[in-house]
């Protein structure tokens, strides 16, 4: 696409040019109506609502992955705990009372006591 | 932009007719989202924002062994099977699943149960572990659903029943230290209020969410020794079988802390299956629940009052004529024979009634239990040795029992004559035993605790500092007094004790109150000695045997209960004999 010169610009400083000041105005042929500046600003807000959904869905994502990360917590913790609760049973006194290595112990015939 | 539409044109009727619905649709909403936006904000937060508890856990309850926590209560995640017989297809299968893996869990008549096609629950198995729980989930069986639920579990059975007791299905906590420690041990539930899906899970969309975490209750070690109760247990289960008593109770403290290292009472029961329990009296702890009169036990603190206020000493005499008169009343000994001038020492050897009236007399003039004399022993037995109050040990259904003071009209010279020697006065084991400790540890009085410390959350056993203890008696008395003991026991069983230790105690038999009267053909006995070496005593141990129209002996019947505790504490607990 090519500009041309298609307004004459005159500023009362027009006089007085200086080296790298613009000296020419681009006015674009293309006009935008009411119904496409309609258009565009609801094309924005529907972009901007997108953009707010992904976003939002994203967050919500990750509280399913927490929510499933809390449910393997949970699971393990009870794991853990069956398996304390099993290791309370075996070491509990009277297993270890009827344990072979007990039932192989005798009482001691005498004592003697370190001084 | 100026539409200019022709007056009656279709598209100016289409105009209109859209203006319009769109005033509708304004209108609508408008009267939705602000008139009703209370109403519909609240229904909103009904369907959307849940509040979930999140339950706190129970807190663990520990017993030593030796200085290491054991678990003895836990918790343990449960499964309700249950069934809709309106969708359940293969009932057979279904059948077999559950009698295959649920055993003895799973209910009885299950065809019966998934026969009721008209209801829509039908609870098939109850108390399922989770390995059992995935198997029949890995069945994938049509209707059959699974309902979570925590339980206590008893690793180390019945032991120390009646002192933890028990929470029932409705979670509440009953009797012993799951009653009397329910704050600490309960915790505080969180709270989680969010916004959440169709299937409950917590989303973080909304601004009024809250998370606020549970407090789980206190891992609690108890002071009770896993080894030492055992064994106590165990004694009086033999005690019973030789004695032929049905009911009997024993505590062991330790002297120079207050800790109680065991406490038991049979009949008990299984915590796991209180629901099998037939009489309620099994979950009582008759240690701290039921006041008795203690009978001979108490002669040594009167002794010890007696010589605390400097009127008697071990070595003094008085001359025993089998009976005393008190006002109206005589007074006479249980044993007989002991007659003349004898020492107080002899008449705690023989136990005689008449020596303890006679410690009563001298406290007041000489010859009379005066007011001066009841307010002393009222100081010494209710304010000192603590008996008759409560002693705020952490397990619930403590009875305060009663003594009653010399400022009330039965407050008078006969009763406090038959509290000299362990009538007219009730008082718990927990506070006859606590209350001979000063005896044995130089007259420190210790306020009786079972908690020994926690759990931290990561597992490390915290201690709880000892309470400073309260001086209620000289050294010297609670010296002069423990040596009475020791001969008294010596005197008639010096051969049962193991040879090099100091043991002493003295025994009781009380007789029991009956519709106001005491009985004739029922007496309770106890023993209530200590034992370690002459340098330092490690443990208190107090046994009380009866049942209904026995006549129970200390002696006879409570003491080789005592002695065989005794002999077994000295080697558990490492004690070293003295010469």
């Amino acid at each position: 696409m090519s500009y041309q010169r298609s307004v004459a610009y005159t500023s009362r400083r027009q006089q007085n040019w200086s080296r790298n000041q613009n000296t020419v105005a681009f006015a674009s042929s293309i006009k935008l109506g009411p119904v496409a500046h309609t258009v565009l600003v609801a094309l924005m807000i529907t972009v901007l609502g997108l953009i707010y959904l992904t976003q939002a869905t994203k967050t919500t994502s990750y509280d399913y992955e927490t929510s499933k990360i809390d449910d393997q917590i949970a699971e393990l913790d009870k794991e853990k705990n069956d398996l304390q609760v099993e290791n309370a049973r075996l070491t509990a006194l009277e297993n270890i009372k009827k344990s072979s290595v007990a039932s192989t112990m005798t009482a001691p015939t005498s004592t003697d006591y370190a001084q | 932009m100026n539409l200019e539409l022709q007056h009656g044109s279709r598209s100016r009727i289409l105009a209109a007719f859209l203006i319009g619905l769109m005033s509708i649709f304004v209108l609508r909403l408008f009267y939705l989202q602000i008139i009703q936006h209370g109403l519909y904000t609240r229904l909103a937060n009904a369907e959307q924002l849940k509040r979930l508890t999140i339950p706190a856990k129970r807190g663990l309850i520990y017993a030593l062994d030796g200085k290491t926590p054991v678990p003895l209560v836990m918790n343990q995640t449960v499964y309700t099977v249950f069934a809709d017989p309106k969708i359940t297809t293969d009932d057979e299968k279904i059948i077999d699943a559950i009698r295959d893996i649920a055993g003895g869990n799973a209910r009885p008549k299950l065809k019966e149960l998934l026969d009721k096609k008209s209801s829509r629950y039908q609870i098939l198995a109850t108390r399922i572990s989770r390995l059992q729980a995935d198997k029949i989930k890995a069945k994938k069986l049509k209707g059959i659903g699974f309902q979570e639920q925590t339980q206590r579990v008893y690793p180390e059975g019945s032991l120390a029943a009646q002192t933890l007791g028990f929470v029932n299905y409705e979670g509440k906590p009953s009797y012993g230290i799951e009653s009397g420690l329910n704050k600490r041990l309960s915790g505080k539930d969180g709270l989680l209020q969010s916004v959440t899906d169709v299937s409950d899970v917590p989303l973080t969309i909304g601004d009024r969410n809250i998370d606020r975490p549970a407090v789980d209750g206190d891992n609690i070690v108890l002071s009770i020794d896993r080894n030492i109760q055992s064994r106590l247990e165990q004694a009086l289960v033999d005690g019973l079988k030789r004695t032929g008593a049905t009911r009997a109770s024993a505590i062991a403290v330790d002297p120079n802390s207050g800790r109680v290292l065991a406490m038991a009472n049979l009949p008990s029961y299984d915590p796991s299956k209180f629901f099998d329990v037939k009489d309620a009296a099994a979950f009582n702890n008759n240690v701290i629940s039921t006041p008795y009169e203690p009978g001979s036990d108490m002669k040594t603190l009167t002794m010890a009052t007696g010589i605390d206020k400097g009127v008697v000493r071990p070595e003094d005499t008085y001359v025993n004529t089998d009976s005393i008169q008190v006002d109206d009343r005589v007074i006479t000994n249980a044993y007989k024979g002991q007659t003349g001038t004898i020492t107080f020492q002899h008449a705690l050897n023989w136990s005689l009634n008449t020596g303890f009236v006679t410690v009563a007399e001298r406290l007041g003039d000489g010859n009379n239990i005066t007011r001066q004399a009841r307010d002393t022993m009222y100081d010494y037995f209710y304010n000192k040795f603590r008996l008759g109050q409560f002693t705020d040990i952490e397990v619930a259904g403590e009875a305060k029992g009663t003594i009653i003071p010399p400022t009330e009209a039965d407050g008078n010279a006969v009763r406090y004559s038959n509290m000299a020697f362990g009538q007219g006065l009730d008082a718990t084991m927990i506070q006859v035993a606590s209350a001979f400790c000063p005896i044995v540890n130089g007259g420190y009085y210790y306020k009786p605790t079972v908690v020994a410390g926690v759990m931290d959350k990561d597992g490390k056993y915290i201690t709880d500092k000892i309470k400073a203890p309260t001086q209620i008696i000289k050294e010297s008395t609670a010296n002069q007094v423990k040596e009475m003991t020791h001969i008294a026991r010596s005197t008639f069983f010096a051969s049962v004790d193991k040879s090099g230790f100091y043991v002493g105690g003295k025994t009781g038999t009380s007789q029991v109150i009956k519709n106001g009267v005491y009985s004739d053909d029922e007496t309770v006995g106890t023993y209530l000695g200590y034992g370690g070496n002459s340098d330092r005593s490690e443990y208190v141990i107090m046994v009380q045997v009866s049942g209904d129209h026995m006549q129970m002996q200390g002696a006879m019947h409570a003491m080789p209960i005592f002695t065989d505790i005794s002999n077994w504490m000295l080697d558990y607990l490492s004690v070293k004999p003295k010469g």
